[in-house]
């Protein structure tokens, strides 16, 4: 039987990429794609697939968010998380929501089929750096707590973080309403408890929240090049 | 003789993609890639490709930076950057650089094979995400 494999990313040319690399492989299928995150949590409880690969950076429901619901509803998902930064709290977050391989997109072409590979044998995944954070936060255990448990920082509830997200991305209360399917008024119950147990003020506070905390990405402009000389024949 | 295109990405996921959607003209060859500006500005004297196919934001040197360095010391080639800046002023430095097209990531699927059919017949093509091509 075909190893069944739901690929979600909003970028096409990404997902086109990521399904030539695992269509090389005899045996694998991929049996959907996605573009954000809650058509993959639609589509990966409709198809049930042995792997569900997502992207974190994803409009609508982030791949965090994403991971969390789907192993509520059904932990045996296996999950891995693509990403475009290795950085610590990166890490730590796909970790606290349960993803059993982690592979920067950088080096999705080298790790992807090696992720996949470890989560069918049962096994996890993970960069040498998520290793690095794992082992140091192994030995440092009883000197640092991880950040669900840190008390200094407000936890948000999966809607409230649905919530968060959509207005951050600039959706209107009403628009968001009828994307989670509640009414402006709940919406808008969920937004002022979002902004009293955060201390924000205004929008531009949630939007600088959302983006520190990795619940939104941003695209940045390109850097002038260190290397500007080269020669052509 | 078949159009000889160049691929420029910094990551190999989004080569494959453009692979992929390239594959289906048999009369275009992908003759090598690159995965930074400096590399891409190599290939070009190796390869002598006939298009470009060029990315912005890259390690190294910078998509805007190669197009110069390629329009200036290897004329004829034709520049499509593709790119996820959705953006009238980066498309504008753009062509001010020397490219013929620009569309952006998120439609690639609509534009890619259009945009470069029309940079290779040496007319120009550019399309954000928002507006209609041009």
């Amino acid at each position: 039987m075909k190893l069944r494999i739901l690929v979600a990313d909003d970028h096409e040319i990404v997902r086109r990429g990521l399904c030539a690399l695992l269509q090389k492989r005899e045996g694998w299928e991929v049996c959907g794609e996605a573009s954000n995150g809650r058509e993959a949590l639609e589509m990966a409880k409709q198809l049930k697939p042995d792997i569900v690969i997502l992207d974190i950076g994803m409009p609508l429901l982030n791949g965090l968010d994403t991971t969390r619901q789907l192993l509520q509803h059904d932990p045996r998902f296996k999950i891995i998380v693509l990403t475009v930064t290795d950085a610590d709290q990166v890490i730590r977050e796909a970790l606290d929501a349960g993803a059993r391989g982690f592979v920067l997109k950088s080096d999705a072409a080298r790790d992807l089929v090696s992720a996949v590979e470890a989560l069918q044998d049962k096994r996890m995944f993970f960069t040498p750096r998520v290793n690095d954070l794992v082992l140091r936060g192994f030995l440092d255990r009883g000197h640092t707590v991880s950040r669900n448990e840190r008390p200094d920082l407000p936890t948000l509830t999966a809607r409230e973080r649905e919530v968060t997200q959509l207005l951050a991305e600039g959706k209107s209360s009403k628009e968001v309403a009828s994307l989670l399917n509640l009414s402006t008024k709940t919406v808008e119950t969920h937004r002022s408890n979002i902004m009293r147990k955060l201390s924000l003020h205004s929008i531009r506070d949630l939007v600088v929240y959302a983006i520190k905390n990795n619940i939104i990405q941003i695209q940045m402009p390109p850097q002038p090049s260190s290397t500007t000389e080269t020669s052509v024949a | 003789m078949a159009l000889r295109i160049l691929l420029v990405d910094d990551h190999p996921v989004v080569r494959a993609g453009l692979r992929t959607l390239l594959g289906g003209r048999s009369e275009w060859e992908v003759v090598g890639e690159a995965s930074d500006g400096v590399e891409a500005v190599e290939k070009v004297s190796k390869l002598q490709p006939d298009v470009v196919v060029l990315d912005i934001t890259m390690p190294k040197m910078n998509g805007i930076e190669a197009c110069r360095i390629i329009q200036q010391k290897a004329p004829g080639r034709e520049v499509l950057f593709v790119t996820q800046h959705d953006s009238p002023q980066m498309m504008r430095e753009a062509l001010a650089a020397g490219a013929r097209g620009y569309v952006v990531k998120s439609n690639l699927a609509r534009d890619l094979v259009e945009a470069v059919e029309a940079v290779s017949q040496h007319r120009e093509f550019t399309a954000l995400a928002q507006n209609p091509r041009t």
